[in-house]
C-alpha cells in the first residue's frame, strides 16, 4: 500500500472530529444531519482502509451496508424534517425545548 | 447462502414477509382492526414456529447466529410485537393511526430486535441496531397531532444519528485495530499479550457511545424522558422493553472478552452503573408525570442489568437475561395500562390522574398495582426474583458494594412506585377522572403480562433453568 494507513487514520479522525463539529456548533436541523453523515463516512473510510490494510473484504462489505443504511436514515430524516418545518415553522433545534421535568 | 440458512431464519422471514405484506395492503385497503389483527397472528406465527424450530445449521452468512439462544429471543420479540399491536388496538384507533404503516412499522422492529439478538458479526449487530433504530424514529412521531410528537421525533432522531456516528466509527475501529467483524473474536483480538491494542480504548469507547445511548446508560441518558413523554404510550412500551432488550441480548456474548484483556475498562463500567443507577433513581423521585417517572425508572433498572452483566459467568449472564424477560413484560404491561387509560383527549400525565383508579377500572388498577410491585421488586413479582439474582451473580463475583447499592436504589425506589399505587387506591373526591375505562383486547394483553408477571415471580425455576439452558447449550 503507498498511502501508510496512519495518514488515512488521521484523515478520517479529522473527517469525525469537523462532522461532530458540526452538530455540536450548528442549530440547524439538516446542518446537523449532514455533520452526522461526514461522521459515517470517516467510518467509512476507515473500514475501506482497514480492509486493505488487513487484505479482508470484511470492511468493504461493511461500508457497501454503512452506505444503504445511509441512503435510508438520510430518507427518513428528510421526512422527519418536513414534518418539524410543518408543525413547528422552524428547524432551530432551540425552538424544540418545551419539555421539561 | 443455501436452503438450509434460510431454515435458520423462517421465524424472522414470516414477521418480514408478514410485515411487508401489510404494508402493501394498507395502500389499498387500509381497515384498522382487521390489520391490528393480522398483524398479532403474523407475530403469534413467528412465535410459535420460534419456539418449536430446530435449525440445522449454526450460522447464517456469517452474521446471524442460530440455535436456541436466537429462537429464545425471536420468540420473545415476535410476542413482544403481539402484545404491543394488543395494546394498540383502541388506542390507535382513535388516534387514527395509519394501520398498514403502523402494523408493519412494529413488526419490522421487532425483526430488527431478533437480528440484534442474533447478531455473531458486528455487521449483524450494526444492522440489526439501525433497524430498529430507524423504525422508531418514524414510530415516535407516528401519532402526528400530539403536541409532544416533534420535540420529542427531532431529540431521538438527531442523537440517535450521532450515536449511529460514534456506533460506526468505534466498529471501524475495532475493525482497524483486529482485522475481524466477528463478534467474540474482534473483542477478543482487542488484548494482545496482557495489552489492549493501539486505537483498542478508542475503538471500546466510541463503541461504549453508541451503545451507552441505545440502553440510556449515564451520560447518554438524557433523550429518555423526553421521548418516552412524547411518543405513544404503545410505541415508548416497545421502546422500553425490546430494543434495549435486544441490545442486551447481543452484548452477553461479548461479556465474556470483557473478562478476558479488558479488565481495565471494567471499573469505569462500575461507575457507569452506579452513576446509572443513582440519576435514574433521584430522578425519578421528583418526577410528577407517570411517562418521565417510568423512564427514569427504566434509566435505574438498565443500572441493574449493568451490575449483573459486569459479575459475568453463567450466573451473571443468567441474571441479565432473567432480567431482560421478566422487565420487557413488566414494562410493556405498564404502558398497557397508560394505553388501556389514554382517551381521546390525550394519554393520563400527572400521577395524581391515577387517583381513585381502584374504583373506577379495578382490574387496571390491580394489574397496574402488580407492575409496580415488580418494578420496585417486591415479593412474590417476577421483579422481585430477577433483582435477587442481580444481587447474588454481584456478590458471587465479588462486587458486594455493588450489590449494596443497588439494594440501596431499589429501597429508594420503593418511594415513587408506592405513592403511585397508593394514589390508586385513595378514593378520588374532588374532579371528575381524566381517565378511560377500557375495553379488550387492550385489556387482554394488559392481563397476559400481569399474570405472566405472577406466575414468573411465584414459579420461577422453569425459566431459570430455561435460561441457563440456551446459555450453555
Amino acid at each position: 500500500m503507498n498511502v501508510p494507513f496512519s495518514h488515512l487514520l488521521i484523515i478520517a479522525f479529522l473527517l469525525f472530529l469537523m462532522g461532530l463539529a458540526s452538530i455540536l456548533v450548528r442549530r440547524n436541523v439538516i446542518r446537523v444531519l449532514i455533520g452526522v453523515e461526514i461522521m459515517l463516512n470517516a467510518a467509512g473510510l476507515v473500514l475501506v482502509g482497514s480492509s486493505a490494510l488487513w487484505n479482508k473484504v470484511d470492511g468493504q462489505l461493511f461500508a457497501v451496508f454503512l452506505m444503504a443504511i445511509e441512503a435510508a436514515e438520510v430518507a427518513l430524516a428528510l421526512a422527519l424534517v418536513i414534518y418539524l418545518r410543518r408543525r413547528k415553522g422552524t428547524l432551530n433545534i432551540n425552538a424544540f425545548n418545551e419539555m421539561r421535568g | 447462502m443455501t436452503w438450509t440458512d434460510f431454515a435458520g431464519l423462517v421465524p424472522v422471514l414470516i414477521l418480514l414477509g408478514g410485515a411487508i405484506l401489510i404494508l402493501m395492503a394498507g395502500a389499498y385497503r387500509p381497515h384498522y382492526r382487521l390489520f391490528i389483527l393480522a398483524g398479532i397472528s403474523i407475530a403469534l406465527t413467528a412465535c410459535g414456529v420460534a419456539v418449536f424450530s430446530t435449525s440445522a445449521v449454526k450460522e447464517v452468512s456469517g452474521i446471524f447466529r442460530c440455535g436456541p439462544y436466537a429462537d429464545f429471543f425471536m420468540a420473545l420479540w415476535s410476542l413482544l410485537g403481539a402484545l404491543t399491536l394488543g395494546i394498540s388496538f383502541r388506542y390507535g384507533e382513535e388516534r387514527k393511526f395509519a394501520p398498514g404503516e403502523y402494523v408493519a412499522l412494529v413488526l419490522f422492529s421487532c425483526v430488527g430486535m431478533s437480528f440484534l439478538s442474533m447478531a455473531s458479526s458486528l455487521v449483524g449487530f450494526f444492522l440489526g441496531l439501525e433497524m430498529i433504530s430507524l423504525n422508531f424514529y418514524i414510530l415516535t412521531v407516528f401519532h402526528r397531532q400530539s403536541p409532544e410528537a416533534p420535540e420529542a421525533g427531532m431529540k431521538y432522531l438527531l442523537l440517535g444519528a450521532v450515536a449511529t456516528g460514534f456506533l460506526a466509527f468505534g466498529i471501524a475501529l475495532i475493525f482497524a485495530a483486529t482485522g475481524t467483524l466477528k463478534l467474540p473474536e474482534a473483542m477478543s483480538g482487542m488484548v494482545a499479550g496482557g495489552q489492549i491494542v493501539p486505537l483498542g480504548l478508542l475503538a471500546i469507547a466510541m463503541f461504549l457511545v453508541g451503545v451507552g445511548f441505545k440502553l440510556s446508560l449515564f451520560p447518554f441518558h438524557f433523550w429518555t424522558p423526553d421521548v418516552y413523554q412524547g411518543a405513544p404510550a404503545p410505541v415508548t412500551g416497545l421502546l422500553a422493553s425490546g430494543s434495549k432488550g435486544a441490545v442486551w441480548a447481543a452484548m452477553v456474548p461479548l461479556g465474556a472478552g470483557l473478562a478476558g484483556g479488558l479488565a481495565e475498562i471494567v471499573p469505569l463500567l462500575k461507575a457507569l452503573a452506579l452513576l446509572t443507577l443513582a440519576t435514574g433513581v433521584l430522578c425519578a423521585l421528583v418526577q410528577d408525570n407517570i411517562k418521565r417517572l417510568l423512564a427514569f425508572s427504566s434509566v435505574s433498572h438498565m443500572g441493574y442489568v449493568l451490575i449483573a452483566f459486569l459479575s459475568g459467568g453463567l450466573t451473571g449472564e443468567r441474571a441479565v437475561i432473567f432480567y431482560l424477560v421478566t422487565y420487557s413484560i413488566v414494562v410493556l404491561g405498564s404502558f398497557g395500562v397508560l394505553a388501556c387509560l389514554s382517551t381521546p383527549l390525550g394519554e393520563p400525565r400527572a400521577l395524581s390522574d391515577f387517583k381513585g383508579l381502584a374504583y373506577r377500572s379495578p382490574f387496571l388498577a390491580a394489574a397496574l398495582t402488580i407492575f409496580l410491585f415488580s418494578l420496585a421488586g417486591i415479593p412474590l413479582t417476577a421483579g422481585f426474583i430477577g433483582k435477587f439474582h442481580i444481587f447474588y451473580s454481584a456478590v458471587r463475583a465479588g462486587h458486594t458494594w455493588m450489590a449494596i447499592a443497588g439494594v440501596i436504589a431499589s429501597l429508594i425506589s420503593m418511594g415513587y412506585y408506592l405513592r403511585l399505587v397508593f394514589l390508586v387506591f385513595q378514593p378520588r373526591t374532588d374532579s371528575p377522572s381524566p381517565l378511560a375505562v377500557c375495553q379488550p383486547p387492550g385489556n387482554i394483553a394488559v392481563a397476559f403480562c400481569s399474570v405472566l408477571t405472577l406466575v414468573i415471580g411465584i414459579f420461577p425455576a422453569p425459566l431459570l433453568k430455561f435460561v441457563a439452558a440456551i446459555l450453555s447449550p
